[in-house]
C-alpha cells in the first residue's frame, strides 16, 4: 500500500518524464528546422578541398557524431537513445567535446548564481512586500510600492549593463568576468574557493536580484493586505494573543502562496539567465547557450534545451511536494 | 429564570459614541448608547446589519477597528474597570482571559494553517498560563461537555470542521482562560436548524456552568427567545428599546420592535399575516443627524420626530423604550 505522498511523488515523476520527452522530440525537430547547417557547411568546404561527396560526408560525420543525411527517424531514434545514457552527442563548436561535460560543467555556476539571486532578490521583496503592506497608507508603503513597480519594469540585462559598467569600469570593485579566479584559489570545498566563486558571481546575481525582487514585493504586499483582511487576525487579538505571535499567523499565511512562485522559478531562472551572464561573461548554462545558438551547435543547444526542461519540472514537482509539506489543506487531503 | 451567579461581573455601558472615520467625516456607528448587562444575565442585542450591533459587542472589548473609535462614553466593567480607556499590555490581557468573543461560525476564526491545539497553547504562552498541560485538560473537559470528540478537535485544521464545531471550537477558546464575561456574534447564523438548537443549548449551558454575564449579538429575535433574559434592540446606532424577553416579545412597545416582531410568520394562522417593515434600515451615511433615526420608517411618525430625538424612558415594567409616541405608564 503506498502511502499519500509516494503516490503523490510517482505520478510527479511519470508526468515529469512524459513532458521530458515530449520537450526533448520538439527541441530535435525545431532545432533540424533552423536555416544554416553546420554539418552542410563542413562537407562543402571538405569537397571544396577536393574530397569526393562520399569521403567529405564520412569524415563530416565523424566529426560530428552523426549521419547527417540519415533519414530523420533514424537521427531521432539514435539521439532518444543517447540521452538515455545521458550521451547527448560531442559538441559542433569545440569539436569532439561531450556535451553532457560541457553542460554539467557549465550548471554548477549557474546553480550558484541563480540560487543567490533568487534568494537574495525573495528576501529583499517579502520584506519589503510586508512593510509596504503594513504601512500601505503611509509615504513609506506607497514608496515602497512604487519602487518595486518601478525596477520591476526595467528589463534584467538593464540593469546589468548599468551594474557592470558601474562596478568593473568605473570603480573596478568587482571582477569583469568569469567564475572564480584561477590564480588565486584552486577548487575545493574551503572558505577561501567559496568565497572567491561568491564575490564572482555577487554581481550578476545582484543584477538579477534587482530586477526581481520587485515582483516579490508588489506579490508580498497583495498577500499581506488579503490575510490583513481575514477574520482570524481579528479573532486572535479579541484572544489577546502577543502582537509577535498575530506577526507570525500573519507572515505564515502571507507567505505561503509564495513559496509556489519562488519553487517554480528557481526552474525558469536556468533559461533566462542568459542575458545576465552574457553581460557578466560568466561562463553558467545560459552563456553556453548563447554561444551555441549563434555558432549553429546542435548538439549542444538541445544538451542546454534538455538540461533548462528538466529544471523546470523538477523545480515544478519540488514546488508541489514543498507545497503539500506546508499547507495542511493540502497536506491531508489524501 | 432565576440569576444566582456570584463570579458574574456587570458591564455598564454609559453614553458610548462609537464614530468611523469616512470621506463625510466623522459619522457615529453608535451614538449616546446606555445599556446594563446585569450581572450573570443573558442579552440579546437584535437589530438589522448595520445597527450598529457588531460595533457595540466590539467595544466590550475595546476592540473597535479602525477606522472607527470611540469618540463619547464608557464601558465599565466590574472588576476590570472602562474597556474604552485601557490600552496595551493591560487591554492584551484583559481579551481573552477576562472577556471572551465567539465569532460566527461561518467566519474563519481559526488560522488556517495551525491545529486547534497549537492556537491554544498560543492563547495559553499570551496569557502566560504556567500549567499548561492543565489548560488543554480544562480545553478537553469543555469540548467534551459540548459534544465533541475533544481529541480529534485539537489534532484537528479549521478546514476539517464542521460549522457547529468550529462554533463549538470558538466557545471552548473564549472560555478555556475563564472569562466571565461572554460576547457572541451571531452564534446560529450559517447553521441548520439542528446544530443551531444545540448551539443554543450548549450557550445556555456554560452561561450557567460557569457563571457569566453574556451578551449575544443576533439578527434573530428567535435566538433571543429562545436563550436571553433580557433583549436589546437597535436601530441606528441606538438602543430603542430594552428590557425583559417576556415583557418585551409579548407586548413590544417601540414601533420598531414591534414592526420586527410582526415580520416573524407564525406555525399556525395565515402566513400573510408576517409584515415585513417598509423602507431599508439607513447605513452609516444616511443616518439622521436630527430627530428620531426610525422616522422614515415609522407608522407613528408625529412632528416632533423630525427635530428631537427621543430620550430612552424607563416604563412601569422596567423597560426602556426611545420613542415619542409611547408615553402612557412612563416612570
Amino acid at each position: 500500500m503506498m502511502t499519500g505522498f509516494a503516490r503523490r511523488l510517482a505520478g510527479h515523476l511519470t508526468r515529469g518524464l512524459v513532458m521530458i520527452w515530449v520537450v526533448t522530440t520538439f527541441t530535435f525537430v525545431l532545432i533540424r528546422l533552423m536555416p544554416g547547417d553546420p554539418v552542410q557547411v563542413q562537407i562543402e568546404r571538405n569537397i571544396a578541398m577536393g574530397m569526393p561527396p562520399d569521403q567529405a560526408e564520412a569524415a563530416a560525420a565523424v566529426t560530428y557524431g552523426f549521419v547527417p543525411h540519415g533519414p530523420m527517424w533514424k537521427q531521432y531514434l539514435e539521439y532518444m537513445g543517447g540521452i538515455l545514457r545521458f550521451d547527448l552527442g560531442v559538441s559542433v563548436e569545440s569539436q569532439g567535446v561531450p556535451v553532457a561535460d560541457r553542460v554539467l560543467g557549465a550548471m554548477p555556476w549557474t546553480v550558484v548564481l541563480v540560487l543567490t539571486g533568487i534568494l537574495v532578490s525573495f528576501l529583499i521583496g517579502v520584506v519589503l512586500g510586508v512593510i509596504a503592506a503594513i504601512k500601505r497608507s503611509t509615504v513609506v508603503g506607497h514608496s515602497l510600492s512604487i519602487a518595486g513597480s518601478l525596477l520591476h519594469g526595467v528589463p534584467p540585462f538593464v540593469i546589468g549593463i548599468i551594474l557592470a559598467a558601474l562596478f568593473t569600469r568605473q570603480w573596478r570593485l568587482f571582477p569583469s568576468g568569469g567564475v572564480y579566479n584561477a590564480d588565486e584559489v584552486a577548487p575545493g570545498l574551503y572558505f577561501d574557493f567559496i568565497g572567491n566563486v561568491l564575490y564572482h558571481a555577487a554581481l550578476p546575481a545582484a543584477a538579477y536580484a534587482l530586477a526581481t525582487y520587485g515582483g516579490w514585493l508588489l506579490a508580498m504586499r497583495s498577500s499581506v493586505a488579503s490575510v490583513l483582511g481575514d477574520d482570524f487576525l481579528l479573532a486572535a487579538e479579541l484572544r489577546g494573543l502577543t502582537s509577535l505571535t498575530r506577526f507570525r499567523y500573519l507572515a505564515r499565511n502571507a507567505i505561503l502562496p509564495l513559496f509556489t512562485v519562488l519553487a517554480i522559478s528557481f526552474g525558469l531562472v536556468f533559461g533566462g539567465s542568459i542575458f545576465i551572464e552574457r553581460i557578466f561573461n560568466y561562463p553558467g548554462l545560459g552563456m553556453l547557450l548563447f554561444s551555441s545558438i549563434g555558432s549553429r551547435d546542435y548538439s549542444m543547444m538541445s544538451g542546454a534545451f534538455l538540461m533548462i526542461t528538466v529544471a523546470v519540472i523538477v523545480a515544478n514537482i519540488l514546488a508541489d511536494l514543498l507545497y503539500s509539506a506546508i499547507d495542511p489543506r493540502v497536506r491531508r487531503q489524501a | 429564570m432565576t440569576i444566582t451567579m456570584v463570579k458574574a461581573p456587570a458591564v455598564s455601558i454609559s453614553g458610548l459614541t462609537v464614530a468611523y472615520k469616512t470621506d463625510a467625516g466623522e459619522l457615529p456607528a453608535v451614538s449616546q448608547v446606555d445599556l446594563e448587562l446585569a450581572a450573570g444575565t443573558i442579552t440579546g442585542l437584535v437589530g438589522e446589519s448595520g445597527s450598529g450591533k457588531s460595533t457595540l459587542a466590539l467595544s466590550l472589548l475595546g476592540a473597535v477597528q479602525k477606522p472607527g473609535r470611540v469618540t463619547a462614553g464608557s464601558v465599565v466593567v466590574d472588576g476590570i474597570g472602562d474597556m474604552a480607556k485601557l490600552a496595551g499590555e493591560e487591554l492584551r490581557t484583559v481579551r481573552g482571559a477576562k472577556i471572551g468573543y465567539v465569532f460566527q461560525a461561518a467566519q474563519n476564526s481559526l488560522n488556517p494553517l495551525k491545529t486547534v491545539g497549537k492556537q491554544l497553547l498560543d492563547l495559553g504562552k499570551a496569557h502566560k498560563v504556567r500549567d499548561l498541560k492543565g489548560l488543554l485538560r480544562h480545553a478537553k473537559d469543555l469540548l467534551d461537555r459540548m459534544g465533541l470528540n475533544a481529541d480529534r478537535v485539537l489534532d484537528a485544521y479549521q478546514h476539517e470542521l464542521s460549522g457547529g464545531m468550529r462554533q463549538r471550537v470558538g466557545i471552548m477558546f473564549a472560555l478555556v482562560l475563564n472569562a466571565h464575561v461572554l460576547v457572541l456574534d451571531e452564534p446560529t447564523t450559517a447553521l441548520d436548524m439542528i446544530t443551531q438548537a444545540n448551539i443554543l443549548q450548549i450557550v445556555r449551558d456554560v452561561h450557567k456552568e460557569q457563571g457569566l454575564t453574556t451578551l449575544v449579538v443576533t439578527h434573530d429575535v428567535g435566538v433571543v427567545a429562545e436563550v436571553a433574559h433580557k433583549i436589546a434592540v437597535m436601530y441606528g446606532g441606538r438602543i430603542v428599546e430594552h428590557g425583559p424577553v417576556t415583557q418585551v416579545l409579548a407586548e413590544p412597545r417601540h414601533p420598531y420592535t414591534r414592526g420586527l416582531i410582526h415580520a416573524i410568520p407564525r406555525l399556525t394562522g395565515d402566513i400573510s399575516a408576517a409584515k415585513a417593515l417598509p423602507g431599508t434600515p439607513p447605513t452609516l451615511g444616511t443616518i439622521p443627524k436630527q430627530g428620531c433615526v426610525f422616522r422614515e420608517r415609522c407608522a407613528l411618525r408625529m412632528e416632533v420626530c423630525e427635530t428631537v430625538e427621543p430620550p430612552a424612558q424607563r416604563m412601569l415594567d422596567g423597560r426602556t423604550v426611545a420613542c415619542h409616541a409611547v408615553k402612557e405608564g412612563a416612570a
